[in-house]
């Protein structure tokens, strides 16, 4: 094929975007190639299919027989094959050998062109010229058929324009507007021409159409139904002479997977590196087990190695080679005492231990999850298993412990484990029960990240065991068919193997489940409709985020699939709403809208499905967020953000919502309002209210008004200064609860009064805090005695109704509560608290003795303020003269 | 009892300062010695509580004034253990059942069963009945209402309810029947501004009247915040004059920016911004419907009268759909993304006719 212009370069080079998409997508069709034969081989005879982009120019530029495009050979052709084109096949096929040979001259090689199916030309008429012409585009033609062939997908892109070559070029002069054009040969053809708007209403309509896959969905599913029985019948053929050799095989009564567990290194499925991580591992342990020097392998050989996986999975060791040192510590024992193998169940994580433990010479030992695990019994299997050897055992082998399911034991066990590890010789000898570990232990888990393995993850040699790729898997289970004497398509295998995921377990279940239903082939049915082997196919909330946003060529469906599955749709349309705006979104907003539409509707229902408690419309919640898929799919990949704005929002808006919460709760109860009323008219204008202007040293009347109004309000509000440590040692007074974060939305610091004005308001709230309690304590205890404390507050309280009450209080004796006292002089006697220097209330009796001081703290220069650990409460500088 | 709003709060039903004949009407109700369930509905800040008090007082004496903070205990049908505060006095209780969430229900069926079946004490002399005052009774779930309009006629002789909502579209019909519904409407400017004249007078300072319909301008005619307000203006500078600034609550403010901002771009990035300003509207606890309000009273001013119609219309659907949401930011955007549409497709329309 060298040795020609190569047409599908020539074809790639013309389409490479396109293919480039397609190409992703040639990996999962690959397995679908033999059902999507047929119906290319039904179409090779047609000529009317080009793509509806080369329609455009091949309608102008037609005639250019330089062209050696495909997609132009069926123009070139059609003066010669337009009256043939509908003929059934079989009449036109003639015996042309002396083309053959001219072709062979031609093209070299060309065996690979089937000649059978290829129409040759017959019209006598032509000159030589032409028909060389002509048997160069036949071959082009089938070459391009046959690519298709092997890549079908591309085909299905280039399927989908209807262009009929009939309906559109004449040879004749046509009835419709038309454009004549004329080849080197003087041939005129009569090219339709077409309005722009028609034109335009074909691409919508070409857009518009379904798939090819969807078109012919039928005719694929007949033509694969009769090509699967044609090879099935072949296959039976074969598997018939084959059968009786393998017969004692099928005898075996045991499990098919252990039937197939590998059983050399060879065998193995999982990836090399993995393999080669864990056995170098064991082979650390060679110095300590078997008293024979280590071979490290040579640093230039695992460089390239490393270098040729490219992915190297091994996250501690092996990244680059100073790290080689410490490998092995000074017991010469390995650095990592325990390997920790960790993958989807299914892969072959006990396998691979078993069998390394065994070739690396030791007797692997297994605790699994159907084993007592506690802390005792544990350690009874450690010891057992690492400190004594089997003596039955012929080859007295040591043992290698085999820690299965680990992920399942619970945190105490793993805590023993790590600690009998970590144990190092020299501790050893203090106590003498805990020797150092002196035999290699695999832990095997499905979840690395399970809580009970947190202590083992940072001492262990943490190896990821993946799943089997699908050609190894595929391939695999190709032979077990074999040795089984079943009978299945290559593809079908493959299919089974893209359904279970890398499970090599489940697969070979499902063959053996095959089996046992006494058929000896496996169809394609058997994979896609059984439920036997469908892994529990749960996606984690990004990957269906991620899925939302991208668009999902293969499947169209599959994006609901994806979404039901990975559930938490209200996540998901957290996800949608905070990525949205990054993905496909116009600058008319249109699909803004349209995708807010959804999401409305989804909380709607969301909501209503809460409250009921009526699932009834759940089902349509997933719908929503497909219909957000719709909308913002692309096929440019997009970083997709975890949704946290939500969760962010409440976590805020729960911590102010507990500042109102306590101003709401503990202010007066003659000042309770409303939560709402609180929060929107009082809250945003009290830091105003509690920010007077007031110079510290020298009040004047009015300042102290201020002063004393603004004290009483916090008071009210149940707010406080309070002294707090700051950074920088210095101590602040602060307001709690910080009403401002409430109040203000960007710049917070705003109207904070300045730190004198906060330590004045703070001495003054504290004196009204104890006029209060002492208001309390009164009326508490000698409630029917009048008293001037009460009085103070009844005074300002009742202005307005004072004197209808007392007149009702002399009239009868009424409750308690009815009483109101008489109005008397409360200037005089303000509120007051007798309180010695130390804070202690100064009795009564004592206090009216020493009646010239009315109000000791207010009047007194001297103020103490008590505060734990902290003393710089006096304030002023007092000599001994003063106090005396 | 220390801010104006607080300490010149009138307490006689006869010093109420505007809507004196519903006043007068009131006193004469409860003259009669009994009166139906009332239900008091107007805007924040019209002096709903004011009156509810006055009336109470009017009713039982100063007593009533005694007011106490209780925390009830509560539990629910799923054993869930709920605490709710009173503000009682020994002839009423007030109560806001919302603060308990969905499980309000429970609330007001315990509550006023508990109220209800305690007889007076001392009943010479007394009102044969207490009172219940509950809040906010609009936003009450449809089941607490429904529970409500059973309790309400069985325990009749013993309670008396008094509701307070600020609207009655979401009082279901059959609350609304059986209560005598008495709207407070909201004071106008010029009451407003009297009042603060008024209130200056008591505090011994002198307003200019310029300032007074300033600051009522902003209050929205919510007499609350007026006199907060105006409170806030004497703290910050004194002696007033006409042209100082009036400290406004700051979420008022922040709605108008955002509005500003929705104006000056219409863009997803734009849009993503707003996302943000909506998301910090609603942590701070002003309501929804507030913002969408807030943000259609200062978005439709740079409307034609045809969108003006259809804005508004989008905003009165939205803000439905909101409600039986419980996301409400995805709505809040909707509406802000469909304006932006509308308004886009306007300003294009507009600048393409220009040419």
């Amino acid at each position: 094929m060298s040795d020609f212009p190569d047409p599908d370069e020539e074809y790639e080079l013309m389409y490479a975007d396109d293919l480039e998409l397609l190409q992703e997508e040639d990996d999962h069709i690959e397995a679908n190639v033999v059902k999507k034969k047929p119906i290319q081989a039904k179409r090779s005879l047609d000529f009317s299919s080009p793509a509806p982009k080369h329609l455009s120019e091949s309608r102008v530029t037609d005639n250019t027989p330089s062209s050696s495009n495909t997609n132009v050979a069926p123009i070139n052709n059609t003066q010669i094959s337009f009256s043939q084109s509908l003929q059934p096949v079989e009449e036109l096929l003639t015996p042309a050998t002396s083309n053959k040979r001219t072709a062979e001259d031609l093209f070299g090689d060309i065996g690979d062109i089937d000649f059978d199916n290829v129409e040759m030309p017959t019209k006598k008429q032509k000159t030589e010229e032409e028909n060389d012409l002509d048997l160069i585009n036949k071959i082009l033609e089938s070459r391009r058929l046959r690519q298709l062939l092997l890549e079908p997908s591309r085909a299905q892109a280039e399927a989908k324009p209807l262009f009929d070559t009939k309906d559109n070029i004449s040879l004749n002069i046509p009835r419709w507007p038309f454009m004549p054009l004329t080849n080197s040969d003087g041939d005129r053809v009569y090219v339709r021409l077409e309005s722009e708007t028609s034109w335009e209403q074909s691409l919508d309509a070409a857009a518009e159409q379904p798939s090819l896959q969807s078109m012919y969905a039928k005719t694929w599913e007949e033509a694969r139904k009769i090509l699967e029985k044609k090879q099935e019948e072949e296959m039976l053929r074969q598997s018939q002479e084959a059968l009786p050799n393998i017969a004692s095989d099928i005898n075996g009564n045991s499990l098919w997977v252990e039937k197939y567990r590998p059983h050399s290194y060879l065998d193995l499925l999982s990836e090399e590196p993995v393999n080669r991580a864990l056995l170098h591992w064991l082979h650390l342990w060679d110095k300590i087990v078997f008293k024979k020097e280590v071979k490290t392998t040579e640093p230039q050989q695992r460089n390239s190695f490393s270098k040729r996986t490219g992915q190297f999975q091994l996250t501690n060791k092996w990244k680059g080679k100073k790290e080689f040192g410490p490998e092995m510590d000074e017991d010469g024992r390995p650095h990592h005492k325990v390997a920790l193998l960790c993958g989807p169940p299914g892969v072959g994580k006990t396998t691979l231990a078993h069998l390394l433990a065994r070739i690396a010479g030791y007797r692997p030992v297994e605790l699994n999850a159907s084993d007592e695990r506690s802390t005792d019994a544990f350690r009874n299997a450690l010891q057992s298993a690492t400190l004594m050897r089997s003596v039955i055992d012929a080859e007295k082998r040591p043992n290698c412990l085999i820690l299965d399911e680990i992920d399942g034991a619970p945190l105490p066990t793993v805590e023993l484990l790590v600690k009998w590890c970590t144990a190092t010789g020299t501790e050893g000898k203090k106590k003498a029960k805990t020797q150092p570990l002196k035999r290699p232990v695999i832990a095997i888990c499905n979840d690395l990240y399970a809580t009970s393995l947190r202590p083992l993850r940072p001492v262990a040699l943490i190896i990821h065991v993946g799943g089997v790729s699908l050609q190894r898997l595929s391939s695999r289970l190709a032979r077990v068919c074999e040795c089984e004497g079943l009978t299945v398509m290559p593809h079908v295998l493959a299919a089974l193997a893209a359904r279970v995921q890398g499970d090599v377990r489940s697969a070979i279940h499902v063959l053996s489940f095959i089996k046992a239903r006494a058929k000896a082939q496996l169809n394609m049915e058997d994979v896609e409709n059984t439920s036997v082997g469908t892994k529990d196919c749960s996606k984690s909330m990004m990957q269906a985020l991620t899925a939302i946003f991208t668009t999902n060529d293969k499947d169209e469906n599959a994006i609901m699939k994806t979404v039901q599955a990975a559930g938490e749709y209200d996540r998901l349309v957290d996800g949608i709403f905070e990525n949205y705006l990054q993905a496909r979104v116009d600058s008319r907003l249109l699909i803004a809208c349209e995708t807010l539409s959804w999401l409305r509707l989804h909380d709607t229902i969301h909501a209503w499905t809460m409250r009921t408690q009526n699932y009834s419309l759940y089902g349509m919640l997933p719908q929503c967020v497909v219909r957000c898929h719709r909308l913002l799919a692309s096929r440019n990949p997009q970083r997709v953000k975890f949704p946290m704005q939500a969760q962010e929002a409440y976590r805020k808006k729960t911590e102010l919502d507990s500042i109102v919460w306590s101003v709401w709760r503990y202010s007066a109860p003659s000042v309770a309002l409303a939560r709402r009323a609180l929060q929107l008219d009082v809250i945003p204008l009290l830091p105003y209210l509690l920010a007077p202007t007031a110079s510290v040293q020298l009040y004047r009347e009015s300042e102290r008004k201020a002063l004393r109004t603004c004290a009483e309000a916090m008071c009210d509000y149940a707010l406080q200064y309070t002294q707090q440590r700051t950074p920088e040692g210095l101590y602040a007074f602060v307001l709690e609860p910080d009403i401002y974060k409430v109040a203000f939305f960007e710049n917070q610091e705003r109207m904070r009064p300045p730190p004198p004005v906060r330590q004045a308001i703070a001495r003054e709230q504290q004196l009204e805090m104890i006029k209060r309690s002492e208001e309390m304590a009164n009326r508490v205890s000698n409630p029917n005695k009048p008293d001037t404390r009460s009085k103070a507050t009844d005074s300002k309280e009742g202005t307005v109704g004072k004197e209808g009450s007392a007149k009702e209080a002399k009239e009868t004796r009424l409750p308690n509560h009815l009483q109101r006292l008489k109005p008397k002089e409360v200037e005089k006697t303000t509120p007051q608290v007798h309180k010695d220097f130390f804070g202690r209330i100064v009795p009564l009796s004592q206090m009216q003795r020493s009646d010239a001081v009315p109000d000791v703290i207010s009047s007194s220069s001297v103020f103490y303020q008590y505060r734990e650990g902290f003393n710089n409460a006096v304030r002023r500088n007092v000599r001994t003269r003063d106090m005396l | 009892m220390s801010l104006w709003v607080d300490k010149h709060r009138p307490r006689d039903l006869m010093k109420l300062d505007f809507h004196k004949d519903q006043a007068a009407r009131l006193k004469s109700l409860v003259q009669q010695s009994d009166f139906p369930h009332l239900l008091i509905y107007g805007p924040s800040g019209a002096g709903k509580k004011t009156r509810i008090m006055c009336l109470l007082r009017e009713l039982y004496g100063s007593g009533v004034e005694r007011l106490r903070q209780e925390t009830m205990n509560f539990t629910t049908p799923s054993n869930k253990k709920i605490e709710i505060m009173t503000v009682s006095s020994n002839y009423h209780i007030e109560v806001n059942p919302t603060d308990v969430g969905i499980h309000d229900r429970v609330v007001i069926m315990d509550l006023v069963k508990n109220v209800a079946q305690t007889h007076q004490i001392d009943s010479s002399g007394q009102r044969e009945f207490k009172v219940v005052i509950l809040n906010e009774v609009d936003d009450l779930t449809k089941d607490a209402q429904h529970a409500l309009r059973r309790t309400m006629e069985k325990y009749v002789a013993t309670c008396r309810l008094i509701l307070i909502a600020n609207s009655i579209s979401r009082v279901i019909p059959a609350i609304r029947s059986r209560c005598l519904t008495i709207r407070v409407p909201a004071p106008t400017e010029n009451e407003i501004a009297s009042i603060l004249h008024l209130v200056c007078k008591k505090e011994g300072l002198s307003l200019p009247s310029e300032l007074a319909m300033r600051i009522a301008k902003c209050s929205d005619r919510n007499l609350r915040r007026a006199l907060l307000m105006c409170e806030a203006c004497k703290v910050q500078q004194y002696p007033f004059t006409a042209d100082q600034k009036v400290p406004e609550p700051d979420w008022q403010q922040f709605i108008r920016e955002t509005a500003s901002m929705i104006l000056s771009e219409q863009s997803p990035k734009k849009l993503g911004e707003v996302r943000q300003k909506l998301y910090e509207l609603i942590i701070h606890g002003v309501p929804p419907d507030m913002v969408f309000a807030g943000l259609l009273k200062e978005l439709v001013r740079n409307c034609d009268m045809a969108m003006k119609c259809q804005v508004a219309s989008h905003a009165a659907m939205y803000e439905h759909r909101m409600r039986l949401g419980n996301k409400p930011i995805f709505h809040l955007e909707a509406f802000v993304a469909k304006f932006m549409a509308i308004y886009k497709k306007f300003m294009e329309e507009s600048l393409g006719d220009a040419f």
